[in-house]
């Protein structure tokens, strides 16, 4: 009898010990970080990028489009604070990472030894072309802002009419507005057919009649601007008073503005109202007053996951969508060829991302290529121009020419 | 000439503006001996009181701009009244302190509503074209500021030289202690000193955001970026902020029309009014109008 009871309970205890194990279903987690400034300056851009990297990887594990694996990125606030983006780094190193997503200029020029060293994939939202100096592990995911700033300057040689066009640049005083400046002068060293009368690194100004005016009395025709929104804004509000902004092109006597990724989108034109009309505005992201397959996408995916019309419109959002479909797709890759999902094996999936094997995101314009001498990710560029309060295409998408020129 | 005069207007009109924003600071400093360094974001959530009146309460602008100061008067009284009453008598720099931790918790509330990460602007309710008089322009926005600039400092400087509070407000910054000898209540005096502040903060911010259009980060540097007028003000002077404010936009905008882009010079009107601060302060250390003290031993 006593040897029944043993044998009863140790069949008990062997059934709850079983039923108390985990299944082992062979799904894996992969690891990703993003560190990027939901707070602080420039926090108009990175709260939409945010949620497009957020929806977006929500949507892969949803859907099951890695199967049972999933992906589980931590996204934190750096405030726009380099400090606070390696201390969040370090953290998501001691996490096990497989990929990072990266925020700013600085941080990312900060940083850059510590991806070397660590051997970490990384696409940050800044665009600066030095990001990529003595960097094996940095991805652009777009055209550089000097290459956009030279997409611009071609543009303007290409559609002018009467002699060499006077273009002034007006940038942020910091790595990420100076960055394209060297690069647009070595395109007109190189033949690009334009003069540049001034180089302006604004600060926090309230009135821009003065500068405005000095442009005017050097004959300058266009303003090639990178930097963020507001200064823009203020320079628009200020051109448009004093009766300087051209209704058309190139329009004589006045001033056409013009400008890179961050001086763009939905957000200038709430800024500067009316006297956004003709800002002339260059990426390699899809918009939504653009209609099309990929804003569809794009505004479904943000209806899904709830957010509100501002940022499901925002060209931010489809950055930040973007790069966690390049993320999601390295890992999908490299699941496909039966590689294990590691930091190294991402780094092979980026390199190899090119001819056949380019990725078309349907949130850019173009597609995404990568090699070992390539790190900036969609070449192409759409140039828009705003009309009635809105961003509408102006030409087809196009790459510079200049840019191959003066490596 | 228009050239010469076209930078006289708006180097006016800036400087206008940097007054209006720097009257919080003297207010507070007048009467209290404190810098407020949270003044910065007191400007920008009168900006974004007075934008959510006039879109989501849909009121009239110029009735939600004055609510808008009447609301940020009694915020920034319960701000003093909650955080900073108790530290009454303590010394100055931990009351400058708390202003630091109070410019975090202001900007973690800002963060935590759609005005902390988006963009907007005021709907236009001024006429579109600027005047335009011997090929000078003026937006009527700016007009509007320049005129609430200095109707609000002749209202201040009348409060101050005038009224019994505002006599009061004076006699407590010279001394506390007299102060409440002859019967002023103290805690009073800050409690409308840091309102008086909020309501010109408010003002402030609702013209700055006219201008730039509502930014959370542009309008709370505004806080910093007039920190040097109200040095060379004077911190305690109420002409000194305007004299000193009207000085530096008129620098800056000289410097900007007739060095900058010459002689090979660059971004000499962000650097040529702290050059001037440096060296005016030299040989007036409490600036061009504030308080000489002589301390007998």
């Amino acid at each position: 009898m006593k040897t029944y009871k043993i044998s009863i309970w140790l069949m008990v205890s062997l059934v709850a010990v079983m039923l108390a194990m985990p299944v082992s279903s062979g799904a894996e987690v992969y690891k990703l970080g993003l560190s990027l400034a939901i707070t602080g300056p420039t926090s108009d851009a990175g709260n939409p990028y945010a949620k497009g990297v957020e929806d977006y990887f929500r949507y892969v594990n949803d859907m099951k489009l890695l199967g049972k694996d999933t992906i589980d990125c931590t996204i934190r606030d750096d405030k726009y604070e380099t400090a606070i983006t390696k201390r969040n780094f370090e953290e998501y190193l001691d996490m096990g990472i497989v990929f990072y997503l990266n925020y700013s200029t600085g941080s990312t020029l900060g940083l850059k030894r510590d991806f070397e060293e660590v051997k970490m994939p990384v696409i940050p939202a800044s665009f600066h072309a030095g990001n990529l100096e003595e960097s094996n592990y940095i991805f652009l995911p777009i055209a550089s802002y000097s290459a956009q700033a030279i997409g611009l300057a071609e543009y303007v040689v290409k559609n002018h009419n009467g002699k060499t066009p006077k273009v002034a640049l007006f940038v942020h005083p910091s790595a990420f507005g100076r960055g394209p400046v060297d690069d647009v002068k070595k395109s007109v060293a190189a033949g690009l057919g334009m003069e540049i009368v001034e180089v302006v690194e604004h600060g926090k100004d309230l009135d821009n009649t003065a500068m405005l005016q000095r442009f005017k009395s050097k004959g300058v025709q266009y303003v090639i601007s990178q930097t963020v929104q507001s200064p823009v804004a203020v320079m628009l509000n200020d051109a448009s008073r004093l009766g300087l902004v051209a209704k058309t092109f190139g329009e004589k006597g006045k001033i056409t503005f013009l400008g890179c990724h961050y001086t763009g989108g939905n957000d200038l034109i709430a800024l500067a109202g009316d006297a956004a009309e003709n800002f002339y505005w260059t990426t390699s992201y899809i918009i939504t007053s653009e209609p099309g397959v990929g804003t569809d996408a794009q505004l479904a995916l943000a209806k899904r996951y709830g957010r509100d019309d501002k940022a499901a419109n925002s060209h931010n959002y489809a950055n930040g969508v973007m790069v966690a479909q390049v993320a999601a797709e390295v890992i999908k890759r490299a699941k496909t060829r039966g590689k294990e999902v590691t930091k190294e094996t991402l780094y092979e999936e980026l390199l190899a991302m090119n001819g056949m094997n380019a990725f078309y995101p349907v949130t850019t314009v173009g597609p995404v290529t990568y090699s070992k001498d390539d790190h900036q990710g969609v070449d192409t560029l759409q140039l828009y121009a705003v009309d009635k309060g809105q961003f509408k295409s102006v030409g087809t998408p196009f790459i510079p020419e200049y840019t191959g020129k003066i490596k | 000439m228009s050239y010469f005069f076209q930078l006289v207007v708006s180097g006016i009109v800036v400087g206008s503006i940097y007054a209006l924003s720097a009257i919080g600071f003297v207010l507070i400093y007048k009467s209290s001996r404190v810098l407020n360094l949270a003044h910065g974001q007191i400007i920008a959530t009168g900006a974004f009181i007075t934008y959510s009146l006039t879109v989501t309460a849909h009121i009239p602008i110029y009735l939600s701009f004055l609510m808008s100061m009447i609301i940020t008067f009694f915020l920034a009284m319960s701000v003093e009244k909650i955080f900073l009453r108790r530290l009454i008598g303590e010394p100055i720099i931990s009351v400058i302190m708390v202003t630091i931790g109070l410019m975090s918790i202001i900007d973690g509330l800002i963060y935590l509503t759609p005005f902390g990460s988006e963009n907007f602007s005021f709907p236009p309710f001024l006429p579109q074209q600027p005047i335009v008089y011997a090929g000078i322009s003026i937006s009527y926005t700016q007009l509007v500021g320049v005129i609430i600039t200095f109707i609000l400092i002749g209202l201040f400087s009348w409060f101050f030289k005038k009224s019994t509070v505002g006599i009061s407000m004076r006699a407590v910054s010279d001394d506390q202690l007299a102060s409440m000898s002859i019967g002023v209540s103290v805690p009073r005096v800050f409690g409308l000193a840091w309102a008086t502040a909020g309501l010109s903060a408010a003002a402030a911010g609702s013209v700055i955001g006219n201008i730039t259009g509502l930014n959370f980060s542009t309008l709370h540097a505004f806080g910093i970026i007039v920190f040097p007028v109200v040095i060379l003000g004077g911190l305690d002077s109420l002409l000194g902020a305007v004299v000193a404010g009207i000085i530096m936009g008129l620098i800056q905008q000289f410097a900007s029309g007739y060095l900058d882009g010459n002689f090979g010079l660059y971004g000499t009107a962000q650097v040529l009014p702290y050059i001037l601060l440096l060296v005016l302060l030299l040989f007036k250390p409490h600036g061009l109008f504030g308080t000489h003290e002589i301390e007998r031993v």
